[in-house]
């Protein structure tokens, strides 16, 4: 593919409330003309891309490979393929492998890995203490130097507030950011759902808001006092996108993410008693989700990461308690957002390119996306007509937790470009 | 369906009478046992006893809900519901006049013994119907018979009491055609 | 031969929420003929011959699983006991494997208790097998509510516009989950009391949260439904200790007195723990109605499974004196 026309796409431009329709001329994977009307040249492969949306390529700053330890449920391959398939070009990848990211050498060695056999750009995290302890800190600088952007412990909480501020002061130096899971451990206990009158009628043993909301509060209270560098991971309270809004507008240098899950569904989906929609935080009620999306749409919620988290057939089959949090997520995002939100109006295209590819490319520190001429060229060609399919035989991940699994969501990723490069 | 009247009102009546006579005839100064099977056999049983009553005889009544004791329950499309049994007498040495509106197949007959059976070991169990309409599935007999007919096998043979339909009548219902 | 009502039929009772106000009374009616049975010589129906019953117990309990095996014995069903450590779970034995052995034995009815939560129904998704809930984590425990429902209805035959107290540890009870329905249900005025760490707020919002034993006897119950406390409660700061707990909520005999002067019935699932949820006394008053509802239980279990059909058995339609 040296040479490629998209004619008559629907194109999401920074700065342009609906998608424009424009033509675009691509060279060695680099945008050389974007116009009203290009016509075709002899030898240039011609796209009609009539009612589609082309959309600069998606960014995940928060999947779960798998790789190394849990081969199994995902590798680095199947994970990056399942990125692909759901329009992203590019994704993060968390530390909490068996064994875990925690050293320079281990983030050279995933690296190397996804070098190899990942078609698009993989960044990698690194855990903020050793073994995700929570008591002594990581090799912080030297993982940086080795190129991780971001130092997070996964879903174990930091408990030790002592803990919190070294790292959040230690940090400082080195240009990363600190990424925490939101949570208070004492207060979410054995918990398996938000815990509410559902909870109550279920018989399951909740997770009240506050563990999030007063986990939030402290953690950003203690990045404020010592002018940390913080990223808030998987924000699925309204208590907790208020604690944000607040010190966000107190001027603190802070992101916060939430995920498709948590915006598109709720606790009432847990009635059956499944397992994939069991995943940490809990899915809460319909008015955290309300919050959520009013979060997202005012900026205080700066992006969606899917969470993706892949468990195999076995551990998803356990009972409910028993059976791991996470859902997987890579394959759905798009589709399930543009269905229920963008379809509907309740949200727009500016917005979600700012939550799914500026945000997080900001973020993991890449060079912003954008339709110019002379631009790279990566981009989602999506079809608004499409239908995509969540099913065990379509799913390219090697885990099918998907909350929508069985289900047919509006809209279809068609193709994915990568430079030079078209990925599908 | 055709519809032939087998008994009417005052058959119905004269043949309770003749079945009372019978079964006093036999039992003598004995004290026996009636025991309808719910819910029709429960209103013969009932009938019998007023004449019974006019006779002098001694006897004592009990209900039947053979529900349980069916042999085709676990493939019914829906239960039937369970009543009461009530039998307020010592079975063991009894001597039992089962009561029943139609005999057909003997299968109702064949679980009701059953039921008795596990009250205890009775002296000995006899069986009244008002109407029997053949077609045994089962070697099962009457010892007493208000009225015999013919039927096929698609027929429907219903007995009407007063106390349960508002009129006594015992009614044949012939599959057209047949 | 006879009129007879029929009775709706369902696969499985996971919960009480689950069955109509009709299907409740059904059950509670049928299981009067049952208990009838209990005075013959002979105490078995073969209702259930040849059909086997599995009791698939995941957690200890010779009372709910001795009661279930009675039952199915009087119904002259065969009946297999599967006791599974939970710990087998985590040793990479899914419960879906044990289903699928279970389901290749070709088991009729399964009577599941399990320490967590919706258990049974997950079971009951992936059986044939006609499937009981016989109590799951802290979620339901329906043949106790409706075994429950049929001692209250023996002592009041009309239900509706009577008072329940259902007393203690409400949070961590599958089996004040469904006696609040079945009682709600049925017409009766559900009120609950016992410690604000143990009465969550999310209960629901029929049942009238009372305070103190003094709202108790404002509110004037036909029944007290005392619960058991789960010992290591304490220990995780539900309450003080159990003497407080005895003082506050605990039928005290000064309070017993009072009870007893109205004629307060007294209900419990059991087993009871002397000194905490009551003194000894009441156990030898005549309107504890603690052995009652043991002897209920086989009874209701009995018409429980009568109720039930599991799936793929072949079905004939109904002969003609059933359908007249």
């Amino acid at each position: 593919m040296s040479e490629q026309l998209i004619q008559n796409g629907s194109v999401v431009f920074h700065g342009e409330k609906a998608p424009v329709k424009k033509d675009l001329w691509v060279e060695d994977g680099v945008i050389r003309q974007i116009a009203d009307k290009i016509s075709a040249v002899e030898g240039a492969q011609v796209l009609d891309a009539r009612g589609k949306i082309l959309h600069p390529g998606l960014c995940d700053p928060h999947v779960h490979l798998r790789e190394p330890g849990r081969e199994d449920s995902e590798t680095i391959q199947s994970g990056s393929e399942a990125a692909i398939a759901g329009g992203y070009t590019h994704i993060l990848s968390m530390p909490n492998t068996d064994p875990p990211i925690d050293t320079g050498g281990m983030v050279t060695y995933v690296q190397s890995m996804a070098m190899n056999r990942s078609r698009i750009p993989v960044s990698v995290a690194g855990c903020l203490t050793k073994g995700r302890k929570g008591d002594k800190l990581a090799e912080v600088a030297d993982m940086a130097a080795q190129g991780a952007i971001m130092m997070t412990d996964c879903n174990h909480a930091l408990q030790d507030a002592y803990v919190l501020r070294r790292a959040l002061e230690y940090t400082r130096h080195f240009d990363v950011v600190v990424g925490v899971y939101p949570d208070t451990p004492a207060l979410s206990g054995e918990g398996v759902m938000h815990e509410g009158e559902l909870s109550f009628r279920l018989g399951l043993q909740g997770i009240p808001a506050m563990a999030e909301e007063i986990a939030i509060e402290r953690e950003l209270r203690v990045a404020q006092a010592v002018s940390g560098r913080i990223h808030i991971q998987n924000v699925s309270t309204a208590g907790g996108v208020a604690s944000i809004r607040r010190f966000k507008a107190d001027g603190l240098k802070v992101t916060a993410e939430t995920t498709p899950h948590h915006l598109l569904l709720n606790h009432e989906s847990l009635k059956g008693y499944h397992t994939r929609f069991k995943m940490m935080p809990p899915l809460r009620t319909p008015e955290d989700q309300e919050a959520l999306l009013e979060g997202l749409k005012d900026g205080t919620l700066d992006m969606i990461a899917t969470g993706h988290a892949p468990h195999t057939d076995f551990e998803k089959n356990l009972d409910f308690s028993h059976a791991p949090f996470g859902v997987t997520g890579l394959e759905s995002a798009l589709p399930a957002l543009y269905g229920q939100l963008v379809a509907s109006g309740k949200l727009d295209w500016q917005t979600l390119m700012r939550a799914m590819c500026d945000a997080p490319r900001k973020l993991l520190k890449l060079e912003p996306i954008s339709f110019v001429e002379g631009g790279k060229f990566e981009a989602v060609l999506f079809d608004p007509e499409g239908e995509t399919l969540i099913s065990r035989e379509t799913t390219k991940s090697r885990s099918f937790n998907s909350p929508w699994l069985g289900e047919t969501l509006k809209g279809k990723v068609e193709q994915v470009f990568l430079g030079s490069s078209k990925l599908i | 369906m055709n519809e032939t009247t087998v008994l009417n009102s005052d058959e119905v009546e004269v043949v309770i009478k003749r079945l009372a006579g019978e079964i006093f005839q036999k039992a003598g100064d004995e004290c026996i046992a009636l025991v309808g099977i719910q819910t029709r056999g429960v209103t013969l049983a009932d009938r019998l006893a007023v004449e019974l009553n006019t006779l002098g005889a001694s006897f004592e009544q009990g209900t039947l809900d053979i529900s349980l004791y069916r042999d085709d329950l676990s493939n019914l499309a829906a239960l039937p519901h369970i009543e009461s049994s009530e039998i307020p007498f010592e079975v063991e040495g009894a001597h039992i006049v089962l009561c029943d509106d139609v005999l057909f197949t003997g299968r109702t007959i064949r679980a009701a013994m059953n039921v008795l059976l596990d009250y205890g070991r009775p002296a000995c169990i006899e069986l009244a119907v008002l109407a029997d309409r053949g077609r045994r599935e089962l070697p099962i007999a009457a010892d007493y018979t208000g009225v015999k007919i013919e039927t096929g096998k698609e027929d429907y043979l219903r007995v009407h009491f007063q106390e349960t339909d508002q009129e006594d009548r015992v009614i044949h219902y012939t599959a057209e055609g047949s | 031969m006879s009129t007879q009502e029929l009775l709706q039929t369902r696969k499985d009772l996971l919960t009480i929420g689950d069955l109509s106000r009709e299907e409740i009374l059904q059950i509670l009616d049928t299981a009067k003929p049952f208990k009838d049975l209990f005075t013959r010589s002979v105490k078995k129906v073969p209702t259930l011959r040849g059909k086997t019953v599995l009791n698939l117990f995941y957690e200890p309990s010779t009372r709910t699983r001795t009661s279930f095996e009675i039952a199915a014995k009087r119904l002259s069903a065969d009946v297999t006991n599967f006791a599974v450590s939970t710990s087998s779970v985590v040793k990479g034995e899914s419960i879906l494997d044990t289903i699928d052995t279970l389901q290749a034995m070709q088991v009729d009815y399964m009577i599941v208790r399990h320490s967590v939560s919706g258990v049974p129904e997950y079971i009951a998704r992936h059986t044939h097998a006609a499937v009981v809930n016989a109590g799951d984590g802290h979620h339901a425990h329906p043949t106790q509510a409706m075994l429950d429902a049929f001692t209250f209805r023996e002592v009041y035959p009309d239900m509706k516009g009577k008072r329940i107290v259902v007393a203690g540890d409400i949070l961590h009870s599958r089996v004040a989950r469904s006696v609040f329905e079945v009682m709600h249900i049925l017409g009766v005025e559900v009120a609950t009391f016992g410690p604000a760490t143990l009465v969550p707020e999310t209960i629901p919002s029929y049942v009238k949260i009372l305070r103190s034993f003094d709202e108790v006897f404002e509110f004037d119950p036909h029944v007290l439904y005392l619960l058991r406390l789960q010992l290591e409660r304490q220990k995780a700061n539900f309450f003080p200790s159990m003497r407080e707990y005895h003082k506050l909520y605990g039928v005290t005999t000064e309070r017993f007195k009072i009870l007893r002067e109205r004629g307060t019935w007294i209900m419990h699932p059991g087993p009871v723990n002397r000194g905490v949820e009551l003194v000894d006394d009441v156990m030898t008053y005549e309107r504890t109605l603690i052995n009652q509802q043991v002897e209920n239980g086989i009874a209701t279990r009995m018409a429980i499974l009568y109720h039930l059909t599991p799936e793929e058995q072949k079905r004939l339609p109904l002969p003609e004196e059933i359908r007249a």
